[in-house]
């Protein structure tokens, strides 16, 4: 029980376009582990980037409750969880979403500035991130437009693990990246993950989802399955098998 | 043509918020400007329209005297000048006198007609506008009605030293002597009335009413006119005026407001100017995508340009159609208060030469926006602005980097936004300068002319003290060694008003002291000094200006028919004899002859009642005492006017800030957030509260509010006093000496640094709306 960070009950999620009720959400209940690199798939229009937003309280559920550490969150005002997002959760986005009129360095700060008051502390802290992603010392002070696709959403790793955060969400990280930077990409969160950190991952590619020690397939609002896979290992053949044969059964 | 229309409409709708801001600047500049139009173009020409109707003069003579050998002098010296067009000569009665007006006493001359003579007069009639049933009685000039002053009431008037009591039978104009500010006031009795005077023993004079061939030379003629009559007659000239004087005194306050509205109109017109420019560059920025693909699709640079054309020049006509509209509806107002101050009727009417003008002119100036904001589309290539206007460099700065910098983190958030909107800086910087020049003007305003009009006294009348005796020669040494003596009384200093003649009779008011520096005016000189010696002469800098005569040149004046000649020491100057006066000291003075009677300035015990003072003179000095005047009492029946216009122009110009202040920030923000709302979703995504980002936004626009307050405000603390002097140049100002309430000016900027503020962080609310989500899901 301990090790249960985010856990919904009765989740449901419900949106209006033009009169019509459109149930994207249906009574998902949910525990999420400390530790553990969660992936969500499941087909477009599932339902996993609303989950995603529900779970990291950037979206509010219409029904049932989400607890972090057993206190609920769900009621929380948009500002109370403007507060939960900035000391427990990371984000990383497919579009990368680094903000272009700031430096590489001005990025990861600006998010990290929020939570600590030690400025000396968090800039070697996010010197040592920026190094630990390949991002070296002569980029740092680059603006967004001046980097490649890997380097920006490795620095959005990096704004997303400024502030240590429990839990790390990452929307379709390598979306927008070409087959070798996704790569490195996942490496990086892969790694990350090694070292104790926390992740849930949406995603439709299987290359990326294998990354994942959890696969849980959503389709039309509800979670339809769950899949163990372990500790992640490079060039695990059985492990993809395993995968493969879950997401078959779902109907992938 | 159609395409470019629709595209124009298309952009419309996208920005209502932009078109609403532009629409509100262009509707004011318009108001402003067809105000200012109508009162520079037509108000004024209201004088002449009024002034030809009545066939009224040119110039005006009052001479003590009215006999056969006086008519016939008269008629042979105005029939010799060739400039003579048609003359009146009638009898009149000239005094000095009184009588109360708007709770205090209004002194002047006056010239007191009879009812038939004053409407039969070939130049110079009367008009009357208002009467009632009364046949015996008085009739007033328009200028002076007031509830106390109305048909049917009694009006008690002091005539030299007798006070009479008459029935006030109705109004009418009169165009050189129908306000107080003519220097002499017309009033109108009905035949018996008038009689009656005639048997008391009152002076008679002619009054020489005159129309000449050239309007302009109005100020000649009178000078070579009275020129004539003094050389023939020493003492006979009374009192004069020139069409050039009265039409020029008759509308100061005409000329205060159509300035200032001027100004107005141009300062909001280069607001709308710059915000125009600057929404069309955002737009290209934002829309290089929409822009390379319209290209793409065949648009060429000539029909986008011409879209925004239309969809600006739509904005505009519209704007000034509405503006021109409810200054039609403002005009009656103003023209309320300016009839109160000229005493000329004036009817409103649409007058479309003028509107045209004012929609050529704000359509020009959007137009001009336009097109120089657009020009770049031209160089851009469709392939280019599909990719954003990519740039295969960045010449991006990163101003202020979070890692080195000491300011605080929400701080040096908002300063780089502000370092990456250098457009709406200058938006800023331009709006707050105005907003700056007219919180210096207001609070010059307040503290000068309606807290403590002393300046604004000295600048209009030169010198003012609590009471001014005249006092016959005879009686001079008796009354000084009174009021020295008298407890009540501070300081009794001469301070005499004369006439004297330069040239071919120019003529110029005098003003003689024993020792200039015991008046209380220390500032009269506006430069070099006042005279010491009987050589010395201080002349008014306008006129000095004119006879291209300075400082250390020699000046030959004439007065009781002798001339002599005076080194001018220093340049005066008072808006009342509209920058014809001297500055003579007493010895100086009589060098050309003796004072037959003074005039003694006197400043009374705080809490001394000055009628009453005045009454005890008169009772002690009877028949040697000429005149008395209350002047706070003269000063306050005659400032009134300009107090209340002085209330409504900074009531009007503070609301006009407000107006201008909001829309300019709700424009700024408005296009901050439509530019950052990504970066504002993001930043919610990543822990920032709506409050923070409210501030934030606020933050980012109050250092080019704070520096450009603070410079403005420095800037326009120093220029205002040039500035006024500037706008007042044509009645004899030539230098400004008000005071400029520094602590009520940085009270008063620090208020509208505050009202910015908080009309920033009021418009960020807007902030709330945006959600991570939605961001999100943008794409």
């Amino acid at each position: 029980m301990e090790n249960i960070l985010l856990q919904t009950e009765k989740l449901s999620k419900t949106f209006s376009s033009g009169g019509v009720l459109q149930h994207v959400l249906k009574n998902i209940d949910l525990k999420l582990y400390k530790g553990d690199f969660t992936v969500i798939m499941g087909a477009s229009g599932a339902g996993k980037s609303t989950l995603l937003y529900a779970l990291s309280g950037m979206d509010t559920p219409s029904l049932g409750t989400i607890s972090f550490r057993n206190e609920t969150i769900s009621g929380f005002s948009p500002d109370e969880l403007a507060v939960f997002r900035r000391k427990h959760c990371g984000f990383v986005f497919q579009q990368i979403y680094l903000i272009d009129g700031m430096s590489v360095m001005d990025n990861v700060l600006s998010a990290g500035l929020l939570v600590s008051k030690n400025k000396k502390e968090l800039v070697k802290t996010a010197k040592e991130l920026l190094s630990a992603v390949g991002i070296g010392e002569e980029a740092w002070n680059k603006f967004p437009t001046q980097l490649s696709g890997g380097e920006a959403q490795r620095v959005g790793i990096v704004r997303a693990l400024i502030n240590s955060p429990e839990i790390l969400f990452a929307d379709e990280p390598t979306g927008m990246l070409n087959s070798k930077t996704g790569l490195d990409v996942l490496d990086t969160l892969t790694d990350f993950n090694a070292k104790g950190q926390s992740v849930v991952m949406v995603t439709h590619d299987m290359r990326s989802a294998r990354r994942g020690n959890r696969i849980l397939y959503l389709k039309d609002g509800v979670i339809l399955g769950e899949c163990n896979l372990g500790i992640y290992k490079h060039g695990d053949r059985e492990r993809h098998e395993k995968l493969s044969a879950f997401l078959t059964e779902m109907g992938w | 043509m159609r395409k470019t229309f629709l595209l124009a409409r298309s952009d419309f709708r996208r920005a209502k918020g932009q078109t609403l801001t532009l629409f509100v600047l262009i509707f004011l500049a318009a108001l402003m400007l067809n105000l200012w139009l109508v009162l520079s173009f037509d108000y004024r020409q209201n004088f002449d329209r009024y002034h030809d109707r009545l066939n009224a003069e040119h110039a005006v003579f009052v001479i003590y005297g009215n006999s056969t050998e006086m008519d016939r002098f008269l008629t042979d010296t105005l029939e010799a000048d060739k400039e003579t067009k048609e003359y009146s000569l009638d009898e009149s009665i000239f005094e000095a006198g009184g009588f109360d007006y708007r709770g205090s006493e209004l002194r002047s001359a006056f010239i007191f007609m009879d009812r038939q003579t004053a409407l039969s007069r070939p130049v110079g009639k009367v008009e009357i506008v208002e009467s009632g049933t009364e046949k015996s009685g008085i009739y007033m000039p328009m200028y002076f009605k007031t509830e106390d002053i109305a048909i049917g009431k009694d009006i008690e008037i002091t005539i030299g030293s007798q006070t009479v009591t008459y029935p006030i039978c109705g109004f009418f104009n009169s165009i050189m002597a129908g306000s107080n500010n003519c220097g002499m006031i017309e009033l109108v009795l009905t035949k018996d009335r008038y009689d009656e005077l005639k048997e008391a023993g009152f002076t008679q004079s002619t009054l020489c009413s005159v129309r000449i061939e050239n309007k302009e030379q109005s100020e000649h003629y009178e000078a070579a006119i009275n020129k004539a009559v003094s050389e023939k007659y020493p003492d006979a000239c009374a009192a004069s005026n020139s069409y050039l004087l009265v039409s020029t005194s008759r509308y100061i306050s005409q000329i205060i407001c159509s300035g200032i509205m001027c100004a107005m109109a141009c300062f909001i017109l280069l607001i709308a100017f710059v915000v125009t420019a600057s929404n069309i560059t955002n737009y290209i920025q934002d829309n290089m995508k929409n822009i390379g693909a319209l290209k793409a699709a065949g648009y060429t640079s000539r029909e986008l340009v011409f879209s925004f054309l239309f969809r600006f020049l739509g904005i505009t006509v519209v704007a000034v159609v509405c503006g021109i509209g409810i200054s039609y509806v403002c005009f009656p107002y103003v023209n309320t208060l300016m009839v109160e101050q000229t005493g000329i009727p004036y009817q409103v009417k649409f007058l479309p030469h003028l509107a045209f003008f004012a929609l050529f002119v704000i359509c020009g100036a959007v137009a001009a926006a336009v097109w120089l904001s657009s020009w770049k589309l031209k160089n851009i290539e469709p392939v280019t602005a599909l990719r954003q206007g990519i740039h295969t460099h960045s010449f991006k700065r990163n101003f202020v980097p979070l890692e080195k910098t000491k300011l605080p983190f929400q701080f040096a958030l908002a300063l780089k936004t502000t370092c990456e909107g250098i457009r709406d800086n200058i938006i800023v910087c331009i709006t707050m300068f105005v907003l700056s020049l007219i919180v210096v003007f207001s609070g010059m305003m307040i503290r000068n002319v309606i807290m403590d009009m002393t300046q604004f006294i000295y600048l209009v009348v030169g010198e003012m003290a609590d009471s001014l005796v005249y006092v016959s020669a005879d009686a001079e040494q008796d009354f000084l060694q009174e009021m020295q003596a008298d407890e009540r009384v501070e300081k009794v200093y001469l301070f005499h008003t004369m006439q004297v003649t330069h040239g071919d009779g120019a003529l110029l008011t005098v003003n003689i002291t024993d020792d200039f520096s015991v008046i209380n005016n220390q500032n009269i000189a506006c430069s070099g000094r006042c005279p010491e010696y009987e050589n010395e002469i201080a002349l008014a800098a306008k006129y000095a200006k004119e006879q291209q005569l300075g400082i250390g040149n020699e000046i030959t004046i004439a007065a009781n028919g002798k001339k002599e000649t005076y080194v001018i020491t220093g340049l005066v100057q008072n808006s009342n004899n509209m920058g014809k006066d001297c500055l003579l000291t007493r010895a100086g003075y009589e060098r050309m002859g003796k004072l037959q009677e003074m005039g003694y300035s006197m400043n009374l015990k705080a809490g001394t009642d000055i009628d009453a003072f005045n009454a005890g003179i008169k009772s002690r000095f009877g028949e040697h005492v000429i005149q008395m005047v209350n002047m706070h009492a003269q000063i306050e029946s005659t400032s009134t006017v300009y107090v209340t216009l002085i209330k409504m122009i900074v009531a009007a110009v503070s609301i006009l800030s407000i107006i201008i202040i909001v829309f300019v920030l709700h424009l700024l923000v408005k296009t901050l957030l439509g530019k950052k709302k990504q970066d504002y979703g993001i930043l919610k995504a990543l822990g920032f509260t709506t409050g923070q980002l409210m501030v934030q936004t606020a933050f980012s626009f109050m250092p080019a509010v704070i520096l450009s307050t603070i410079a403005s405000i420095t800037i326009c603390c120093f220029i205002i006093n040039p500035l006024i002097a500037w706008f007042l140049r044509d009645l004899g100002i030539v230098k400004c000496t008000f005071t400029v309430p520094v602590p009520f000016i940085a009270a008063a900027a620090a208020a509208l640094v505050l009202f910015a503020f908080a009309s920033a962080c009021l418009m960020s609310y807007k902030i709330k709306k945006i959600v991570p989500r939605t961001m999100l899901a943008r794409e």
